[in-house]
C-alpha cells in the first residue's frame, strides 16, 4: 500500500511516487478524480491540486495503489523530430563523452525515448534514459538565453526547448520543423509519448 | 460588444493582463497563473459587475488610461466604488499605496482572447493577455460584454501586516529538526522581510545571515512538482516563495507552503516588507 498524501499547503497532496506504475496511467487517473484540478507526475513524486474549499471527497491513494504493477502503457503517441546537429557544446561534449561528433550524434538519434516529466517550462519534456555515454552535467553557468528549438543534453535526458528561455543544458542541435509548445494546443510532448530523433 | 477601448497613455512599470488563471494544464507545464492578489481583482471586477475572475489590468506602478467609443465606461481600481470614464476622458491609476500591485477592471471585463483556458498573461510563453505581453503605450483594450450583475463596492482589506500562515513540509527530511520552528519564530534575530525583487514567478524572503532552515545536504536531487506558495530553500538558505507564473517543476526543497487564501496577502507587499510566518490550523 502506498502511504497517505502528504499536504503540500492547503490545496495539494503529495505522494512519493511508486517506481512500479506507469506515469501516464497515473496522470490520467488522477486527472479523472472528482474535483482534482491539476495533476503533476514527476521522476519521484505525484501532485494532485484542488481548491481548499470545495476538496476532493475521497482520498485517492487507492487509486495510486491500482497504477502499481501495471505494465507500461503503450505509447499514446509517437513523435519524429528532425535535428540539424549544430549545437555550440557538441565539440566540447563529444570530448567529455570521448566520442567523436559523429558517435555522439548517432548514438543520440539511436534510442527510441519516452517522455519521462514535462516541467521546468511550458512544454519542456525531459526524454529519457539517454545512452549512457551521453550522460553530462549540467553546464557549470547556465546561459541567458537558449533558442526555442534548441536539443540538449543533461543527466539522464535530452529534451527540446520550447521557448527562448535561460537554460544550463549541453546544446548538441536544433530541432528542424518541430515546435514542442504552441499557445493553440499547448505541449506537443505529453507523459509517456516516444520520442525518435532523426538527422534533418 | 460595446465598441469601449481603453487606450493606455503612459505606463509606469508592469502592467499585464490577468484573469483567473490556466487551471488544468500543470501536466503541460504551464503554471497555474492568475492575478498576483486574486482577491483585489475580485474585488475590483464585482465593483463594476463582473464575474470576480473576469480578465483585467494588473499594474505594478501607475497607468494613465483614455476611453474611447459611444458611451461611457465603468472602472474599479481594486473594488472602490465603480466611476465612469467619459470618451476622451483621461484617468490616472496607481497600485498601492499600502500594495504593490493594484486592479483596474473594466465593466464588461477586458476582451482579449481566450488561450488555452485563460485570458492572462503569460509571459515566459509570450501567450496570452494583449499579444502576449506587457502593456505600453498606444495599446488598445476593448471592453466585453460579460457580466451584468449589480455591482458591489466591497473593498478587500488584505491585512498586510497579519501572520501568514504556512503548513509545514513536504520536505522536511531535508532539514533540521528545528529549522520550522526557527522559520515562525517572531524573536527579531529570526525577522523576515520581502526581498527587492520579485515577479510573478516568485518572491524572496531575506532574513538573517546564516540561517537555521539551511537545507542538510543531500546525495541526489531530482525535480518534483511545485505549487503557488510554495517555499522552497536554496543551498544557502535563500527563501523563495513561489508566484503564480511558477514553474510547474523545481529542484530546490519545499519547508513549507502558505496556504491558499494567504498567498495574495503576502506577494502583495512591497519590498522591505515584514513577514511574520504562523503555523496554520487545518481540519485533520
Amino acid at each position: 500500500m502506498s502511504a497517505p498524501p502528504v499536504r503540500m499547503g492547503d490545496a495539494a497532496w503529495r505522494w512519493p511516487r511508486p517506481a512500479d506504475a506507469d506515469a501516464a496511467t497515473l496522470l490520467a487517473t488522477l486527472r479523472a478524480w472528482p474535483r482534482v484540478v491539476d495533476v503533476v507526475v514527476s521522476e519521484g513524486h505525484v501532485l494532485v491540486t484542488f481548491d481548499p474549499g470545495r476538496p476532493p471527497p475521497d482520498d485517492p491513494t487507492p487509486v495510486i495503489d491500482a497504477c502499481r504493477a501495471a505494465a507500461q502503457a503503450p505509447a499514446a503517441r509517437t513523435h519524429v523530430i528532425r535535428v540539424r546537429y549544430d549545437g555550440p557544446d557538441l565539440g566540447e561534449d563529444a570530448a567529455s563523452a570521448r566520442l567523436s561528433v559523429d558517435e555522439l550524434c548517432a548514438r543520440h538519434r539511436a534510442r527510441v525515448y519516452r517522455v519521462r516529466v514535462v516541467g521546468f517550462l511550458p512544454g519542456f519534456a525531459y526524454l529519457g534514459e539517454v545512452d549512457e555515454r551521453l550522460v553530462l552535467p549540467r553546464r557549470a553557468s547556465p546561459r541567458a538565453r537558449v533558442p526555442a528549438g534548441a536539443v540538449g543534453l543533461a543527466g539522464p535526458y535530452t529534451g527540446v526547448y520550447p521557448l527562448s528561455s535561460s537554460g544550463g543544458w549541453n546544446l548538441i542541435g536544433s530541432a528542424v520543423d518541430f515546435a514542442a509548445f504552441s499557445p493553440v494546443t499547448g505541449a506537443t510532448l505529453r507523459l509517456g509519448d516516444e520520442v525518435r530523433f532523426e538527422a534533418a | 460588444m460595446s465598441g469601449a477601448t481603453l487606450e493606455i497613455v503612459a505606463c509606469a512599470g508592469l502592467a499585464t493582463v490577468q484573469d483567473a488563471g490556466r487551471p488544468g494544464r500543470m501536466h503541460e507545464g504551464i503554471p497555474p497563473g492568475g492575478a498576483l492578489v486574486p482577491e483585489l481583482l475580485a474585488a475590483a471586477n464585482l465593483a463594476v459587475g463582473n464575474p470576480p475572475g473576469a480578465a483585467a489590468v494588473e499594474l505594478f506602478g501607475k497607468l494613465r488610461v483614455r476611453a474611447h467609443g459611444a458611451h461611457a465606461m465603468t472602472l474599479s481600481l481594486d473594488g472602490a466604488p465603480a466611476r465612469p470614464l467619459a470618451p476622451g476622458e483621461v484617468l490616472d491609476v496607481a497600485s498601492g499605496p499600502a500594495a504593490r500591485v493594484g486592479y483596474l477592471a473594466v465593466g464588461g471585463g477586458i476582451d482579449v482572447p481566450l488561450v488555452l483556458g485563460g485570458r492572462g498573461t503569460l509571459l515566459v510563453a509570450g501567450l496570452g493577455g494583449h499579444q502576449g505581453r506587457a502593456l505600453r503605450r498606444g495599446d488598445r483594450l476593448a471592453a466585453g460584454a460579460i457580466g451584468s450583475a449589480a455591482a458591489s463596492a466591497a473593498r478587500f482589506d488584505l491585512r498586510l501586516d497579519d501572520p501568514i500562515r504556512i503548513v509545514p513540509g513536504p520536505d522536511l527530511e531535508r532539514f533540521a529538526r528545528d529549522a520550522v520552528a526557527a522559520l515562525v519564530s517572531p524573536s527579531p534575530a529570526a525577522r523576515l522581510a520581502i526581498g527587492p525583487l520579485g515577479d510573478r514567478v516568485g518572491v524572496r524572503l531575506v532574513g538573517p545571515g546564516d540561517p537555521p532552515w539551511r537545507p542538510l545536504a543531500a546525495a541526489v536531487t531530482i525535480s518534483a512538482p511545485m505549487t503557488r506558495g510554495s517555499i522552497q530553500v536554496t543551498p544557502s538558505g535563500e527563501l523563495l516563495v513561489l508566484g503564480p507564473d511558477h514553474p510547474t517543476t523545481g529542484g530546490y526543497p519545499v519547508i513549507a507552503v502558505i496556504v491558499s487564501a494567504d498567498v495574495g496577502r503576502l506577494l502583495a507587499r512591497r519590498p522591505g516588507a515584514p513577514v511574520q510566518l504562523g503555523y496554520a490550523s487545518l481540519p485533520a
